[in-house]
């Protein structure tokens, strides 16, 4: 039924390691969103399950797909995509939502796939070009070269603050 | 939050579970100490025990270091010892001892979030001093317990700040006696054993194609029985007796009846009957401005009382009863009631007017819990402090519950606070709207009336229905709820607001009603207006509950009228 972490664990062991000498390493787990890969820090991620059935809420703030039931408890899930400005898509099998504990709260984020999680090196990252001009930048903190592939990495704190109550979002 | 830094935290909150009941206790004593020795009835029986319980609340002060507060019960102690003997200027002693236990249950209760410091209670210990030094040196009457104004100011003050430790002085630790655990233990034995039969059932049902199916249903049966009744221990353990809340009123009226020079005695009745640990929590505070608004405004004078030939004391009572499910809390006062034509003429000025032209006085006073009406030009009962009556009835709503108010010109008024045993589970009726199901409290539901052709009416663009004789707003549920697709709207659901006022709410269909676990929902979604929580259903989806009070009241705006 879920992904769980530890699927993930057991990958790090196969994921090309690229040890630099003293060089700290970031570890993300990687999801994909329309053709671009995000990357968000391992230590938020709590897990990642199948998108069961995501009740709407009447009237909730924008951006909020609607809640889920994880295990008995009430998970808020977040469309992630509107926030960073990308349209909203169909929840396709391979959509997964990602759990993440962002100030000692628990919300999803709905997302189009998951992939690895990927160890980087603080060298690889870069700040995000000037072209990254969308709704989300703000949550942008930077962008990840893995070999051909472009990985941009997300500060959740930044990209869910918005839906403390007192600043609720208005699209 | 320093709580939880304190080293002692988890002590702490040991303390003051064992010590508030203890303070408060005594500080309930020595009001009606004061009143019998007032009164020179006897008072053995309150007196006995008030040295043993200072003493013990001073020994578990040292033993946590709190200075502030053992030093406090150490005074409190010696007052106590020299106001034994029936001397003159006793009453002075006895105001002090009557001050000094409010603020040690005060400061007992303020340590839960943050210890106080050693020299808390310094300038109260330098009176009692000063007291006792009058006493002991030249025996000569005290200074008159006579209030000059500014001393009624502070005395203000400190009856205020009652209310807010009354508001927030919530219940963080619940003793549950061993049987009850053991009890809670057993059923969840006979749980698990039904987990088994059933896991037998569907095992059986894998081998031989097929099995015995109603096999596999007396198995299932049997678990929902047990989960039924561990759910009912379970909530056992979270029950409290509502004197919980009550003993620190005795304080709250006899201050604020000081404060407002009139002569008022509590008398509570049903403190053992138990509610939930949320319900009692949240309880303090909509019963604090319902007792403060009868002190202030609802008892007259003792003069003003005397010439209507009422005594000049006047009686407040609190009274709680259970109901089957329900707990009813009572608020009575024989003051001077409330004025029906004041009420009537506010409310039309507001726009309220009643459906019909000659409401009942149980309509009117209805009335008195909507937004904007209680307010002091009007009726000067209602008034208070700034808290009007729909602040109160909405937060009995909160707790699914409802309030209402009965009152006789001249001769008092009642409220009457209706409540659940619990706010974890709840009767609901499950409605579809749309493809999407919600669930809606049943306490609202006045009744279900299937649509029929010509039932409804568009007023101005607002629906309208005729119900009982009355003329009701009619809601569409899509269009409340913003859901995309349309349905049958074949069913209505007649809601009641706390003020007895009705409307409709048409959905599609009508799924049965069943008891539904209330999880609450997180701070992310907002507040949306027509939500009040959500619940899991049997199939493992989500659905909302709707907040039909409020949508009775007709508070979320008429966004929604039929569909034209």
């Amino acid at each position: 039924m879920t992904d769980s972490i530890l699927d993930f664990a057991a990958q790090l062991d196969v994921a090309p390691a690229a040890p630099v000498a003293a060089e700290r390493e970031l570890h993300l787990v990687v999801f994909r969103l329309d053709r671009e890969e995000y990357g968000v820090p391992i230590d938020v991620v709590r897990e990642v399950v199948r998108v069961t059935d995501i009740t709407r809420v009447p009237h909730a703030p924008a951006h909020i797909r609607g809640v889920m039931n994880l295990r008995g408890r009430i998970l808020p899930v977040v469309e992630i995509r509107s926030r960073l400005g990308l349209a909203p898509a169909e929840v396709t099998p391979a959509s997964r939502v990602v759990v993440v504990e962002v100030a000692g709260r628990l919300l999803g984020l709905l997302v189009d796939a998951v992939g690895q999680v990927a160890r980087v090196g603080e060298r690889q990252v870069a700040a995000p070009p000037d072209e990254v001009r969308t709704a989300g930048a703000d949550a942008v903190t930077g962008v990840a070269r893995m070999g051909q592939r472009l990985l941009v990495l997300l500060d959740l704190s930044r990209a869910l603050s918005a839906f403390s109550p007192s600043t609720v979002p208005v699209s | 939050m320093s709580q939880a830094e304190h080293p002692f935290a988890a002590l702490l909150a040991e303390y003051v579970a064992e010590c508030l009941p203890l303070a408060e206790d005594v500080a309930e004593r020595v009001v009606a100490l004061e009143r019998g020795w007032r009164d020179g009835t006897d008072t053995g029986d309150l007196a006995r025990p008030l040295k043993g319980t200072l003493h013990t609340i001073k020994g578990n002060s040292a033993m946590m270091g709190l200075v502030g507060l053992q030093t406090l019960a150490h005074r409190l102690e010696d007052l106590w010892g020299a106001l034994l003997g029936d001397q003159p200027g006793r009453d002075a002693g006895v105001g002090l001892l009557v001050r000094g236990a409010g603020l040690l249950a005060d400061l007992v209760r303020a340590t839960a979030t943050a210890p106080p410091a050693d020299d808390v209670a310094a300038a109260f210990i330098e009176e009692v001093d000063a007291y006792l030094a009058a006493e002991a040196g030249a025996r000569e009457p005290a200074r008159e317990e006579r209030r000059s104004p500014d001393r009624r100011a502070t005395d203000r003050r400190q009856t205020r700040a009652v209310g807010e430790i009354g508001a927030d002085g919530a219940v963080t630790t619940i003793r549950v006696e061993s049987q009850r655990l053991d009890a809670l233990l057993e059923t969840f034995g006979e749980v698990m054993i039904a987990q088994a039969g059933l896991r037998d059932a569907i095992r059986q049902r894998g081998r031989r194609s097929g099995g015995d199916p109603a096999q596999l249903e007396r198995a299932m049966l049997g678990l929902d029985r047990t989960l039924k009744r561990l759910e009912q221990d379970l909530m056992e353990t979270r029950l409290l007796p509502i004197s919980t809340v009550f003993t620190r009123f005795t304080r709250l009226v006899r201050d604020l009846a000081h404060g407002e020079g009139k002569e008022v005695r509590l008398e509570v009745a049903g403190g053992e009957t138990r509610l939930d640990k949320t319900v009692i929590d949240r309880l303090g505070e909509p019963l604090v401005h319902l007792l403060t608004n009868a002190v202030i405004h609802g008892i007259e004078t003792p003069d003003e009382r005397t010439a209507r030939g009422k005594p000049a004391e006047a009686t407040i009572t609190l009274r709680a009863v259970q109901r089957s499910d329900r707990v009813i809390l009572t608020v009575t006062d024989d003051g001077r009631g409330l004025d029906p034509d004041a009420i009537l003429r506010k409310a039309r000025a507001l726009g309220h007017a009643p459906a019909h032209e000659s409401p009942s006085r149980a309509e009117i006073f209805a009335l008195a819990f909507l937004p904007g009406l209680s307010t002091r030009d009007t009726v000067s009962h209602l008034s208070g402090r700034g808290v009007g009556l729909d602040v109160v009835a909405s937060s009995i709503r909160a707790l699914s519950g409802n309030v209402a108010v009965g009152s006789e010109p001249g001769r008092g008024t009642t409220f009457s606070l209706r409540l659940p045993l619990t706010v974890a589970v709840l009767r609901a009726l499950l409605v579809e709207v749309g493809t999407e199901r919600y669930a809606v409290p049943l306490a609202d539901v006045a009744e279900t009336v299937r649509v029929a052709p010509g039932m409804l009416h568009q007023v101005v663009r607002q629906g309208m229905m005729t119900w009982r004789g009355e003329v009701i707003p009619v809601l569409d549920g899509g269009r409340l709820l913003g859901g995309t697709a349309s349905g049958a709207r074949a069913c209505c659901v007649v809601l009641r607001s706390a003020g007895e006022r009705h409307r409709g709410l048409l959905v599609d269909a009508l799924l049965g009603h069943q008891e539904v676990v209330v999880k609450a929902l997180d701070p992310a979604l907002g507040r949306p207006p027509a939500v009040a929580a959500a619940t899991i259903l049997g199939d493992g989806r989500v659905a909302c509950i709707l907040d039909s009070g409020r949508v009775a009241d007709g508070w979320i705006e008429p966004v929604a009228t039929l569909a034209s």
